[in-house]
């Protein structure tokens, strides 16, 4: 299976300490609901959604999200953080077939 | 003539009402796929809300299109209008699909550490249908906001 890939982008690009900051993570993955039936044998696909995102600042746990299968294919999740200073962020992505992946970002304000 | 015409028609009608629903249920078993994760809007908000109201409010803000083309890629953005400090803030934002199988979308659980209650993604929406934001508060309150979206062609085909 291949390996998720994801990326984490933060909006906007420069900021300052206590500005509010949207973090976008976006993930490669198929979704599948479990409800759509392939084309040519006429089986179901069985389903293959991301389950659980963690996001965490400094180890600490900022947003927990629990997804289900209505989320469309290569997901976009947003949320809004608040910069308390320098740090990295880290998400933590499941699926329900029990693959991960961790991503990584550093958050640098500016001044 | 009359007679045979009638039992005929009769006979016809007789295996048909036998037949129908049988054939009927046998389609409709076989159009419906049911999802491993099927869920009621109502099971749904009970097993959030734990039977607490739920207050339809202006401070939940649900933005979505309200015709999406392609049901897919609905985008959907929800801000809860709150302070988020660490005594009063917005403790989860939930997202669901009112007419979907599985009607649960998101349930995003929030610290004051967001600085701001946002949630943005987007969903797949089988047809036309309420996209629903509960927002749970930390005072243990429950409120809500939905839109309704317009699907042109449904996205879980």
């Amino acid at each position: 299976m291949a390996e998720m890939k994801t990326l984490i982008k933060i909006k906007p690009k420069t900021y300052a300490v206590g500005e509010i900051v949207k973090i976008d993570f976006m993930a490669m993955h198929p979704m599948e609901s479990g409800m759509r039936k392939d084309k040519d044998t006429g089986a179901i696909i069985p389903a293959h959604y991301i389950n659980e995102v963690n996001f965490l600042f400094n180890d600490k746990l900022l947003t927990k999200m629990i997804t289900w299968e209505s989320l469309s294919v290569n997901p976009v999740l947003t949320i809004s953080l608040k910069v308390s200073g320098a740090g990295t962020l880290k998400v933590l992505a499941k699926d329900n077939k029990g693959q991960s992946v961790e991503s990584t970002v550093a958050i640098t304000p500016k001044g | 003539m009359e007679r045979r015409s009638f039992l005929k028609g009769f006979g016809t009608a007789a295996a048909c009402a036998a037949l129908l629903p049988r054939m009927a249920s046998a389609a409709d078993e076989a159009k419906k796929v049911v999802g491993p994760n099927e869920m009621s809007i109502e099971t749904a908000i009970a097993a959030i809300t734990g039977g607490k109201p739920l207050t339809p409010s202006s401070k939940v803000s649900l933005s979505a299109p309200e015709i999406a083309e392609n049901g897919a890629v609905v985008p959907v953005k929800v801000t809860v209008e709150s302070p988020m400090t660490e005594k009063s803030y917005v403790k989860a934002i939930h997202v669901f699909a009112t007419k979907n199988n599985n009607v649960r979308c998101a349930n995003v659980y929030l610290t004051p550490a967001n600085g701001e209650a946002s949630f943005g993604t987007r969903i797949k929406l089988g047809g036309t249908q309420d996209v629903l934001a509960i927002a749970e508060m930390s005072d243990g309150t429950f409120l809500s906001g939905k839109q309704n979206v317009k699907v042109t062609i449904g996205g879980c085909g």
